[in-house]
C-alpha cells in the first residue's frame, strides 16, 4: 500500500521544520482567481473522471442526477477537455446536492466565472451563467443509458 | 463496464467498506491505495478564506489537507453514487486517518475515501453512512430495499427525472428510446 510518497514525505518534513510556517497550512488565506468565461457540459465529476462508465451527455444523464443528488461535486467539462469543480454557483457556496445545479445536469452552459487552481485542480465559482442551450450531446443512441441499461 | 459488473463492484465496495480497515481496488485508472494523516477542511475556506463554522452545514465541498499544504480532493464514498459530505463533515477541522484511492485521469488525481478515522488512532469506519443518513432522513431503515437503491427512491430525484425523463429529454423521448 502506498502511504505518501517519499518525495512528498520529504517536503513534508521540509516544510514542516521550525522557521517555516507553510508546513502548519491551517489558516486559510484567500486564492488569487483568474476571471474566464467558459462554455461546456455540466458532468458528475465522479463518472467522467474514474472512466467506471461513459458519462457524458444523454446516456449518463439519470447517473448524473444520481450523483448530483448524492453529494457528488459537479462539474463543467470544456471543449478542450478540462474539467472544473464547481464550488459557487451564481451566489450560492451550498453546491452539493444544489437543486439549482441537479436541474442543468448535462446542459450545455456557457458562464462567468472565477476559476482557482489548487494543487492541480481547477475549482469554479461561477458567477453567473451567461447562456444555457439545454442538452445538446445526444449519446444514448450510442452508449444507452449508463450504467443499467435502463 | 458491463452493467452486471458495475453492480458488483458497488455491492463488493459495500460489503468490504464494512469489514475492513485497508483500501479495496477498484480497478481505477492509475489507481493507487492510499492511507494518510490530514486535516477535515471546507474547500471554499481554502479558496477564499469563506469559512462558515458548519462548514455549510454539509453542502459545501469538504477537502483533506496535508500537512504540507496539498489540498485533496476526496469526492466519492464507498456507496452508490454518493459523495464524501456525510462521512467528513463530523471531522471538520480535526485531523483524520483517511484510507483510500487516489485515481489520475484526464490529468486530474482524485480521491475515493473508504475509510477513516480521527488521527491518531481513533476507531475505524468505513465511509458508508450516506445510506444511513438518506434512510432517517426519508423515513425508511437503513437495511430497507429503498435504501440499498436510494437513488431510484430519493423524492428530489424521482421528481426530477420523472420531468426530464431519463435522458432529459422528456418521458416521451425516454419511452420511445425504451421501445425501440
Amino acid at each position: 500500500m502506498l502511504r505518501i510518497s517519499a518525495p512528498l514525505l520529504a517536503l513534508t518534513l521540509s516544510l514542516s521544520a521550525p522557521g517555516l510556517a507553510l508546513g502548519a497550512a491551517s489558516t486559510a488565506m484567500p486564492m488569487k482567481a483568474e476571471s474566464m468565461e467558459l462554455t461546456g457540459e455540466v458532468i458528475d465529476t465522479w463518472c467522467y473522471l474514474s472512466g467506471i462508465m461513459y458519462a457524458e451527455g444523454t446516456a449518463h444523464h439519470q447517473c448524473a442526477i444520481w450523483c448530483a443528488a448524492g453529494g457528488v461535486p459537479v462539474g463543467l467539462l470544456t471543449e478542450d477537455g478540462d474539467v472544473y469543480f464547481i464550488v459557487e454557483f451564481e451566489g450560492r457556496s451550498d453546491t452539493l446536492a444544489d437543486p439549482g445545479l441537479l436541474e442543468i445536469q448535462t446542459h450545455q452552459i456557457s458562464i462567468d466565472g472565477d476559476v482557482y487552481e489548487r494543487d492541480g485542480l481547477k475549482y469554479l465559482s461561477v458567477n453567473k451563467v451567461l447562456k444555457d442551450e439545454g442538452i445538446v450531446n445526444l449519446t444514448h443512441e450510442e452508449y444507452g443509458i449508463q450504467p443499467f441499461g435502463e | 463496464m458491463h452493467p452486471r459488473t458495475f453492480a458488483f463492484v458497488l455491492t463488493a465496495g459495500m460489503f468490504l467498506a464494512g469489514t475492513a480497515q485497508a483500501a479495496n481496488s477498484w480497478g481505477l485508472p492509475n489507481e493507487e491505495t492510499a492511507r494518510f494523516e490530514a486535516k477535515v477542511v471546507d474547500v471554499l475556506c481554502e479558496l477564499k478564506d469563506d469559512c462558515p463554522t458548519d462548514g455549510g452545514a454539509g453542502r459545501r465541498q469538504l477537502g483533506l489537507l496535508l500537512d504540507d499544504g496539498t489540498l485533496v480532493l476526496p469526492v466519492k464514498n464507498s456507496t452508490p453514487f454518493s459523495g464524501t459530505q456525510v462521512e467528513l463533515l463530523p471531522f471538520l477541522g480535526k485531523k483524520v486517518v483517511a484510507d483510500g484511492l487516489f485515481m489520475t485521469n484526464h490529468g486530474v488525481r482524485l480521491f475515493a475515501l473508504q475509510f477513516v478515522r480521527e488521527a491518531p488512532d481513533g476507531e475505524w469506519r468505513g465511509a458508508n453512512r450516506f445510506l444511513k443518513a438518506w434512510a432517517e432522513n426519508n423515513g425508511y431503515t437503513a437495511d430497507a430495499k429503498e435504501t440499498k437503491q436510494w437513488f431510484r427512491h430519493d423524492p428530489r430525484v424521482k421528481a426530477l427525472i420523472g420531468e426530464q425523463g431519463k435522458l432529459g429529454l422528456g418521458p416521451e423521448a425516454d419511452k420511445a428510446f425504451l421501445e425501440e
